[in-house]
């Protein structure tokens, strides 16, 4: 394979895909943001 | 009685355990992406401090050729490999987060005419790519996972076909060598192409889009043009992104009825299956910025965790990208794709010049 990686990311861990997770993830921050504890994200 | 063999019982890792393996190479994920943030903003205050001009060069590409130069000198330590790979995650997690920066009226409108273009491009690679697998005698799967992994989003569509065609392992990696190899190349090219040609921001990051197969290398080369041409080359990939199911499963319908791979059965759950669930994120978070969930302030917020979360994903890029590996996997499908690669890039360059002068985009 071409990637130094052993493998890409198949998903499917802890039931949910990759793609889900990263969903998850997304949401969760942007209630954080909504709800005003990650008020300030510097860039 | 014959002596059983006993096998050394492995023991699952704890979620906290496999988690907390994730963390080097996160951690040098990040100190790579903000390497590349030092160093523009370090090179833009010398040159201004002695009145130079020097190019300006983003962040984006530093991080890229820092993750290259240790990809391709001493390589990745085996402790930091398992969080190199999460760059995908970042990247979907900041696609999502991307949709804060969108209209919903502009995701239908551009999508729309993505969803367009998209359809021309995926009936011209996949013709394109099967025709010159024929004419380098490449084996027929080799050739179907090229196809799929240029014409709708590189490793990840290869992957996802491997499986429902009962593909080689060795024809996954030529492919996915091939195109990894590509993408490498087109981040490079693409956006020398875009300046020499004076494409408008939109223009590129459609073209980008469009064109270029992998999500990370496609986001990347619209950020190396442009933060707008980066904001449209997400969306145009986004939107050829959600095509991979229907290719799939046209390809798994294919080999089925040769009697080369399993019969679909459900054909709803496998598309939903294959369905890039971030594209529905994406939508959601741009739905809930349109009918302003979000104040001013926090969209900005959203905004930069997005950039955090694609400085992490450009680092990892140049960390996953090893040449010296994809020389290794030969030159046929390499060759078939790269000339794949540039008719294609050829005509999704004309397609969107015309869609600029007719739509004006």
């Amino acid at each position: 394979m071409s990637s130094q990686s052993d493998a890409p990311p198949k998903g499917k861990r802890w039931g949910l895909s990759l793609d889900a997770w990263a969903v998850v993830a997304a949401l969760v921050l942007a209630a954080l943001v909504r709800a005003g504890i990650l008020a300030n994200v510097p860039w | 009685m014959a002596d059983a063999t006993v096998l050394p019982q492995t023991r699952p890792l704890s979620p906290a355990w496999q988690i907390f393996q994730l963390v080097p190479g996160v951690l040098l994920l990040a100190a790579i992406g903000y390497s590349g943030k030092v160093i523009e903003k370090s090179l833009a205050t010398y040159a201004k401090a002695h009145h130079l001009t020097l190019p300006n060069i983003e962040y984006v590409l530093w991080a890229i050729l820092i993750g290259l130069l240790i990809s391709n000198t001493v390589g990745v330590p085996k402790v930091f490999r398992a969080g190199v790979s999460t760059y995908e995650f970042w990247l979907k997690a900041g696609i999502v987060l991307l949709g804060s920066r969108f209209i919903l009226g502009d995701v239908l409108k551009l999508g729309g005419v993505s969803l367009g273009l998209v359809a021309l491009e995926l009936a011209v690679a996949i013709s394109l790519m099967t025709f010159l697998g024929r004419i380098f005698r490449l084996r027929p799967k080799l050739t179907s996972l090229l196809a799929v992994g240029s014409a709708v989003c590189g490793v990840s569509a290869i992957i996802a076909t491997e499986g429902a065609i009962d593909a080689d392992e060795q024809d996954t990696s030529f492919a996915i060598a091939a195109i990894l190899a590509l993408g490498a190349l087109s981040l490079f090219t693409f956006p020398l192409i875009g300046h020499a040609l004076h494409l408008s921001d939109r223009a590129y990051g459609l073209w980008a889009g469009l064109a270029v197969d992998n999500t990370a290398e496609a986001t990347a080369a619209g950020a190396l043009y442009s933060d707008a041409a980066g904001k449209l080359a997400v969306l145009a990939k986004t939107t050829r992104n959600a095509m991979i199911g229907f290719v799939v499963l046209g390809y798994a319908w294919y080999w089925a009825r040769r009697g080369q791979a399993q019969a679909v059965g459900n054909k709803t759950a496998f598309l939903w299956q294959k369905f890039p669930k971030f594209v529905l994120g994406f939508l959601l978070i741009s739905g809930l910025a349109t009918y302003q969930f979000f104040n001013k302030g926090q969209l900005t917020a959203l905004a930069n965790l997005s950039r955090w979360a694609f400085l992490l994903t450009f680092a990892g890029v140049g960390l996953r990208t090893n040449f010296g590996e994809m020389r290794k996997q030969g030159w046929g499908p390499f060759a078939v794709g790269a000339i794949g690669e540039i008719v294609i890039a050829i005509f999704t360059l004309g397609m969107v010049a015309i869609a600029d002068r007719l739509l004006r985009l």
